[in-house]
């Protein structure tokens, strides 16, 4: 998974034919060393770091005329989610397309290159006092792009909604390699398809994203959280619904249970099985009351402790939150994320009834679930991978019939091989739209091949 | 078939009275807001989401073109009939199906009324914050086909920004489900891209939208300057504060003029440019917010601040607002709307550009405007019986279109390309920007017969007004 902005030195030489050719296309120095990247650990044929836009769509128009089977990257964070491809043949890795090409702070707005790891945007829009509320586990290495692709969020996603909300332009280099805008720099704008809501969350098999423009908000000027125990995470979850109906609710509210609680580094005292956090933010007195008034309403609806959190411990927490529990080297065994209409979240975890040791992470206000077993739970009797499935077509089934949908967006390759990661996801006559489009955009299926809905 | 059995087919479907097609009777389905015009050769208004899928399969196989129509409000000719084509009206389709108060949703026929909407869920105390001007009769249909937006989208979107799911009705006929009741819904965001497509992939047959839960406090705020360039840097100034209101509207010399004309708003005769400012959210948030947008007010040369809380002082604060368009009739017949939008910190050069149109072209021009957001609405007044007017408004107007290009901005905010705006969509689209929308399209509606003739230029180049010759206005065009 490790990667840089610098090339690392070479001591093999390049072997691959395919290797040689993208050598010959954007010089020696764009092929990297295959070996620190895998999807679905399998090591690709080649790496091509493009220096610049050109190269993108350079890459492209080789692979339309080779039918090289292509893999858009980013940091690598997310780069396990999907079926299995049907084959890649050349990783494309975005990271040196790094810049914050334009910033408006008094125009609210800013366009980055996809490559941009999260933190590095944070850190250049900061000077302007703007961000785009974006979130994203190890934001040190996830990048813009791959936010994008994925449209992945985190605790904050309550308040701020998801990356497709604050994307206002996107440039994509086509299959064919044409380069494409859509949207543009204003904050408003109808001229024209949203086409950047189609790029967003399509897993690179429509495009390559090259740049996207933002609308952003002012900083916050305070932050402020609190962390209380319940003796079950029923009663966390109860107590979590009766706050976010609140005129005073925090920007984010999390239910976790124990284990997901040990896996956060999170106290949670003897006796205690739920644990909501909550994280405020904005002007200091408003922050202030936000959190005081979810204290006094947690504490009514029965909670055994309430630690109130300072800045610099709420910003870690949800970091910590958005990273999942995950880190560097260690993915779970099985990590689904299950949306949901937030009503029906207490009947779909009392029917849930996880196997002990299953962490929970539940957006109260959003409806989003993530379950994780960091182990395989299912391991007995030569049955783990069919244990693995048969859970995953229960919390399928759960979630269904609540009206929610689940994606795997973790489990060990003999567990994908034999399930689909997206099913369920898109009824067969939105399926259909889905393919058609996948066929205007990507004839050639060159683009991810078979890791999206429906195999796309 | 014959035009008469396919009327008769129509009136199966929907039941005699529903099929409107007697030239007289089709008059009024004529026009939108744009004051384009185009007879459809008949108007079918279905009940239910069924009779809506049985009009589209049988226009499917009589190769019969049409387009949804809401309240025919919209403003680029989105809703009028393609040629030969017919219109389905959806004034019977207006029931509030359900409101959701655990999960804030609500679910909707199309042909519902925005504010109508807005007004049933406050009394659960929510709201549906995308308002735009024409709220009192626009339909939620609409809306979506256009991504409509309106004051409170500064700081709450458009309504893209809210909208769940879908039910919708493609070109044969079948029901498709896009989203649903989840915030988030993976795969490729049907009913995100579906959001502004103009009518152009399906039509929506029900609704399920987004509501807010309505905040503590609201205070309004009413700065009076003495003229646009302070009113403009007023805007700046709040913004540049780290202030993002929930509206942030102004209105200049000569709307204030057109206003005061129709009622008393409580303007002063010599206001140069009125800037409306509203505060949402907790009371502490409000307060300490309060008195840096009131001091920026004074400090960018504000000669009166006026503050209310109370709904009614609110409402009077925003009269002025609700009431310009309808009082421009008081200064001339004619109206064209140009919905430029521009990076906010442009509004002061574009609307001295405004200024120099107006001159050029001996146009009387007045700005009513989402200042927060950069979308003007520069409108220009005009009297179509004076020979040579209309001509001249359009080439003004195409002239503000590129400028608004040139300044970094695009060419509608809130009001859709449609009919009004397709000859411009070269300035901002490339060819293959273009190509990879109209896939999106044909991936929809491969036949192509779904509200057609819009949004797209048909492949030809703009020309800048500039090296336009006379003739290549067209005097019908969009008056």
């Amino acid at each position: 998974m490790s990667r840089g902005d610098s090339s690392p030195p070479r001591d093999k030489p390049l072997t691959s034919p395919i290797s040689q050719q993208l050598a010959g296309l954007l010089g020696a120095d764009a092929v990297l060393p295959t070996d620190s990247y895998s999807i679905d650990d399998v090591v690709p044929p080649a790496v091509v770091q493009p220096r610049d836009r050109k190269g993108v769509a350079q890459v492209m128009r080789w692979a339309s005329q080779t039918g090289a089977k292509v893999s858009p990257y980013g940091g690598g964070i997310l780069a396990g989610l999907g079926n299995l491809p049907d084959r890649i043949d050349v990783v494309l890795d975005l990271s040196r397309l790094n810049r914050v090409t334009d910033y408006q702070p008094a125009d609210l707005t800013a366009t980055v290159e996809a490559g941009i790891a999260l933190e590095d945007m944070r850190r250049e829009l900061a000077h302007g006092e703007k961000l785009a509320p974006l979130e994203a586990p190890f934001p040190g290495r996830a990048t813009i792009g791959g936010i994008l692709a994925t449209n992945c969020s985190g605790p904050l996603r309550f308040a701020y909604g998801l990356p497709r909300d604050w994307l206002i332009g996107v440039t994509v280099v086509g299959a064919g390699g044409q380069e494409t805008k859509s949207g543009g720099r204003v904050v408003k704008n109808v001229t024209g398809y949203d086409l950047n809501k189609l790029y967003t969350g399509s897993l690179g098999t429509l495009g390559v994203i090259l740049e996207a423009s933002f609308k952003l908000t002012p900083r916050a000027e305070a932050r402020a959280g609190l962390a209380a125990s319940f003796p079950t995470l029923k009663e966390a979850l109860s107590a979590g619904r009766s706050l976010v109906s609140q005129v005073f609710v925090p920007q984010g509210v999390q239910v976790v249970n124990r284990a997901s609680a040990e896996r956060l580094n999170l106290d949670l005292p003897s006796g205690a099985d739920g644990l909501i956090l909550a994280l405020a933010e904005g002007r200091p007195r408003a922050t202030a009351r936000r959190v005081e008034e979810s204290a006094s309403v947690l504490s009514d609806a029965g909670a055994a402790n309430i630690d109130r959190l300072q800045e610099p411990d709420t910003v870690s927490l949800a970091q910590r939150v958005t990273d999942l529990g995950w880190d560097e080297q260690t993915r779970p065994f099985l990590g689904l994320k299950i949306d949901l209409p937030p009503s029906v979240l207490d009947q779909f975890l009392d029917a849930l009834q996880p196997v002990a040791g299953t962490g929970v992470i539940a957006d109260v206000g959003f409806g989003t679930v993530q379950i994780f077993h960091w182990v395989n739970p299912f391991a007995q009797g030569g049955q783990e991978i069919d244990g693995a499935v048969a859970e995953i077509a229960r919390v399928r089934a759960l979630a269904r019939s609540l009206g929610g949908t689940v994606v795997v967006e973790h489990c060990a390759k003999p567990v994908k091989a034999a399930i689909d990661v997206w099913e369920g996801c898109a009824g067969e006559s939105e399926l259909q739209i889905m393919r058609r489009i996948k066929e205007k955009f990507d004839p050639a299926g060159l683009l991810n091949p078979g890791r999206f809905i429906g195999r796309i | 078939m014959q035009p008469s059995e396919f009327i008769h087919r129509l009136q199966d479907i929907v039941g005699p009275d529903y099929v409107i097609h007697h030239p007289e009777d089709l008059l009024v389905y004529e026009y939108d807001g744009s004051v384009d015009r185009s007879m459809p050769r008949a108007v079918a208004l279905p009940s239910d989401a069924d009779q809506v899928s049985r009009v589209l399969a049988l226009a499917y196989d009589e190769g019969v073109p049409l387009v949804g129509r809401g309240s025919g409000t919209g403003l680029s000719g989105g809703a009028l009939a393609p040629p030969g084509g017919i219109q389905i009206a959806f004034t019977r389709m207006n029931r509030i199906l359900e409101v959701d108060t655990e999960n804030l949703t609500a679910t909707i026929e199309p042909g519902v009324i925005n504010l109508d909407l807005d007004t049933h869920v406050r009394k659960f105390g929510m709201r549906y914050a995308p308002d735009p001007s024409s709220q009192k009769a626009c339909s939620l249909g609409g809306n979506i086909a256009e991504n409509a937006g309106g004051p409170h989208c500064l700081a709450y979107g458009t309504t893209t920004n809210h909208v769940l799911g879908m039910e919708v009705a493609l070109e044969d006929g079948t029901l498709v489900q896009l989203g649903g009741a989840a915030r988030q819904v993976p795969g490729y965001d049907l009913r995100g891209v579906f959001v502004g497509s103009e009518g152009t992939f399906g039509i929506a047959t029900k609704i399920k939208v987004r509501l807010l839960p309505l905040p503590e406090t609201v205070r309004t705020f009413l700065g009076i300057f003495p003229d646009i360039e302070s009113a403009c840097s007023a805007v700046s100034a709040v913004i540049g504060h780290g202030i993002v209101p929930a509206a942030l509207e102004m209105i200049d010399a000569l709307s204030i003029r057109a206003v005061q004309n129709v009622t008393d708003a409580g303007y002063p005769d010599d206001a140069g440019a009125v800037l409306l400012i509203e505060l949402e959210g907790l009371w502490e948030e409000v307060d300490e917010v309060s008195r840096e947008v009131e001091s920026a007010l004074w400090e960018t040369g504000a000669n009166e601040v006026r503050v209310a809380e109370e709904d009614s002082e609110r409402e009077r604060l925003w009269l002025g607002r609700k009431t310009a368009f309808g009082a421009f009739g008081t200064i001339a017949p004619n109206y064209y709307l140009v919905d430029g939008v521009v990076p906010r910190t442009r509004l002061t050069q574009v609307l001295r550009k405004v200024s120099e149109v107006s001159e050029k072209y001996g146009i009387i021009i007045a700005n009513v405007f989402h200042a927060g957001d950069g979308n003007l609405h520069p409108c220009m007044l005009f009297d179509e019986r004076e020979p040579g007017v209309k001509e001249r408004a359009m080439a003004g107007a195409s002239e503000l279109m590129e400028y608004c290009v040139e300044m970094g901005g695009s060419l509608s905010g809130e009001h859709g390309i449609g009919l009004e705006k397709k000859q411009f969509m070269p300035l901002v689209y490339t060819e293959q920007d273009m190509e990879a929308m109209r896939l999106v399209r044909d991936a929809f509606a491969p036949s192509g017969r779904l509200n057609p003739g819009k949004i797209f230029p048909d492949g030809e180049e703009y020309v800048p007004v500039t090296q336009r010759t006379p003739t290549q206005v067209d005097p019908d065009f969009y008056v």
